[in-house]
């Protein structure tokens, strides 16, 4: 489903990314894991289509087509989400109207007929229910004050109502408690399935004990300096970064 | 040389108005703007408003005879406005008041009448408010008396019919509310025609104790009409008076709101949105005068800017010794969409009392791009988001509208609006 190939990325004077390599089949979820600056993020953006990024070199391949000559919002009606590890706060963009919104354009892309605003509130609010979320936040601005754990189920229930092909997930854990972590945990385990790929990027091991993991990365200077199933994950866990850091310089 | 009124013109334009009872308040008016002179760059009131467009086009219609246009003959702009709100509607048309519509108005609780049966001295006051009386045709006067509830909200619509030659009009409205009155007001500005224009108009809203007012006023001129517009208001107690201002066209605006709070437990809200394209100017100008204690006033205005435009929000707060209690807060945020558009926002707080819990806060930003790249992840094209963004930044002052049923129709005048300056077709 996703390919990318000797990947090549920096801001201004600065290489982010310094020949990433990584392969994702549909039904895999992947887990990309390392320290703070390694890179984590811009992959991730970079994958989406933020245009801050310079790709100097390599490719990115996503279902057969070259994924870098795709606006952002093409990207997405192909089917690829982002869920944001700091999702913005967008005062007076009603939270209702910007998923209706996503999911009719995804529709359009697909040659299917828009939703109408009955089936949509019907789906919203099955999907929130799922997710342990409260309607209110449907008629909230999009983020506004919701609250960090509040902004991260908003990002899954976005994940739960379009349903994309690739799921990319940046630090979706971080600022969870443990109750928050299990069921937005949950809301991605239940989106598991043999025509989807998720990539999970993440600081710790803690989320990948609900979801587990085909394979794990570890991405440190800007490439993929290891790769394993879910037991490298604990390993990390025990050893810290570092040791992989001594392992590939030495 | 600087542009001046032409001030021999004037008075032999003012000589040949009709003998009537406004006759010896417009020569005091004439009088009084000849000592003061016509406001310019000089002053700090109007440091980043050049009204030299609108002095010379002055002068050009009193060179011309200073023949007011033909009356508003403009049925099908009149209707478009007065269909789209339901209100009572009053209508002057090129600064005159059209004598149907007051009969029409008429209803138990309000007393419309015209200015000249009404009142025949008026206190002295800004050069423009002046200008106003000196050429003043003639204007309205409303009572609405107390206890009183009436149908509907009072419209009163201003229009000017701009054909082949200049034109200047100048119209007044003074309205007083009884204690324990409520009514609502729609203040609207339409042009019709596109010649160059230039109209003056003044409010005056007296709210006696315990009066309450919703107050919208919308201001959708031609671009090639300016006007400069003057509401004063004076707070009694207890009164209640809430107000949003809606600046969508016009070529040289400028708008006076001046808010006398003269009894406790008064409270005032006035917010205003102004959407500005290619050379547009609209200036708006907030005063708020708290005399007495306690009091509250609030106030958010916000401007969106597109191409070669250019705006000003000026708003003054002074808190006069004694007038402890008071609670004021002025905010004002603007977008700018383009590197050409110029916004010049200065609040100005004078504290002269010691119990006062006063705030402001002003911000000049650009479309947010992170939001923006959030929307587009979202599937939303580039266009789609920022036009959407652009909206719920304005969205926030139409959901202060006082009047709520008409918050759908303003959001939908608004947001064609913006769709035009997004997409730079004016």
């Amino acid at each position: 489903m996703l390919e990318i190939k000797n990947l090549k990325v920096r801001i201004g004077d600065v290489e982010i990314l310094r020949g990433v390599n990584l392969t994702v089949n549909a039904g895999e979820v992947h887990a990309i894991m390392g320290p703070n600056g390694s890179g984590k993020s811009t992959l991730a953006l970079v994958i989406a289509g933020h245009d801050g990024y310079e790709v100097t070199a390599g490719t990115v391949t996503y279902q057969g087509r070259n994924l870098l000559d795709l606006e952002p919002e093409e990207r997405a009606r192909e089917g690829i989400f982002l869920g944001f590890q700091y999702p913005v706060e967008i005062p007076g963009v009603n939270n209702a109207y910007l998923l209706k919104a996503a999911l009719n354009a995804r529709r359009r892309h697909q040659g299917l007929d828009e939703i109408d605003a009955f089936e949509f509130l019907k789906l919203a609010k099955e999907k929130m229910a799922l997710l342990g979320m409260d309607p209110k936040f449907l008629n909230r601005g999009v983020n506004e004050g919701f609250s960090g754990g509040e902004k991260k189920r908003n990002e899954i229930l976005q994940l739960a109502i379009l349903e994309p092909k690739l799921a990319i997930l940046d630090e979706t854990d971080s600022g969870l408690d443990i109750d928050a972590l299990r069921s937005v945990a949950e809301g991605i385990n239940s989106l598991r399935s043999p025509d989807r790929a998720i990539i999970l990027v993440t600081h710790y091991q803690r989320m990948l004990d609900y979801i587990e993991p085909d394979q794990v990365h570890v991405l440190s200077e800007g490439r993929i300096v290891r790769s394993g199933d879910k037991s490298l994950a604990l390993q990390l866990e025990e050893k810290g970064y570092d040791w992989l850091r001594e392992a590939a310089t030495a | 040389m600087k542009s001046a009124l032409k001030i021999d013109a004037l008075r032999e334009a003012v000589a040949r108005m009709p003998n009537d009872r406004l006759s010896d308040a417009r020569l005091a008016a004439l009088q009084h703007l000849d000592d003061q002179g016509t406001p310019t760059t000089r002053h700090e009131d109007w440091k980043y408003t050049n009204l030299a467009s609108v002095i010379d086009l002055s002068n050009q219609w009193l060179a011309d005879g200073a023949e007011s246009a033909p009356p508003g003959s403009d049925s099908a702009t009149i209707d478009a406005v007065t269909s789209r709100f339901d209100a009572n509607w009053l209508i002057i048309a090129n600064g005159k008041v059209d004598l149907d519509s007051i009969a029409l108005a008429q209803e138990a609780g309000i007393g419309v009448a015209l200015l000249s049966d009404s009142i025949a001295t008026f206190d002295f006051d800004a050069p423009l408010a002046d200008l106003n009386i000196a050429l003043l045709h003639d204007g309205l006067c409303l009572r609405i008396e107390a206890e009183s509830e009436l149908s509907k909200p009072i419209g009163i619509l201003f229009i000017d019919n701009a054909t082949a030659a200049v034109g200047v009009t100048q119209a007044r409205v003074e309205i007083e509310l009884a204690a324990h009155s409520e009514a609502s007001f729609i203040e609207y500005h339409a042009s019709s025609g596109t010649a160059s224009h230039y109209a003056n108009t003044v409010v005056n809203l007296d709210l006696g104790d315990n009066a309450r007012v919703s107050y919208v006023r919308i201001q959708d001129r031609h671009h090639a009409h300016s006007q400069t517009n003057r509401l004063g208001v004076h707070l009694g107690r207890d009164s209640r008076f809430s107000h949003c201002a809606f600046d969508l066209g016009g070529k040289l605006i400028r708008n006076d709101l001046n808010i006398q709070v003269t009894g406790p437990g008064a409270s005032a809200s006035f917010h205003g949105l102004y959407l500005a394209g290619d050379g547009q100017h609209i200036d708006n100008h907030t005063r708020i005068d708290h005399r007495v204690g306690p009091a509250r006033s609030r106030q958010e205005y916000r401007g969106i800017l597109s191409e070669y435009s250019r705006c000003v929000w000026n708003g003054k707060v002074i808190v006069h010794a004694g007038a402890d209690g008071t609670d004021a807060e002025q905010t004002n945020h603007n977008l700018l969409l383009s590197e050409n558009a110029e916004i010049d926002a200065k609040p100005e707080l004078e504290i002269y009392a010691d119990d006062v819990k006063c705030a402001h806060g002003t911000t000049i930003g650009t479309l947010d791009e992170a939001a923006l790249f959030y929307l587009r992840t979202r599937g939303l094209d580039a266009q789609e988001g920022r036009q959407l963004l652009t909206r719920a930044f304005a969205q926030i002052i139409v959901n202060m509208t006082p009047i709520t049923a008409m918050q759908e129709t303003i959001s939908g005048i608004v947001a064609d609006r913006l769709a035009n300056l997004i997409d730079g077709v004016e």
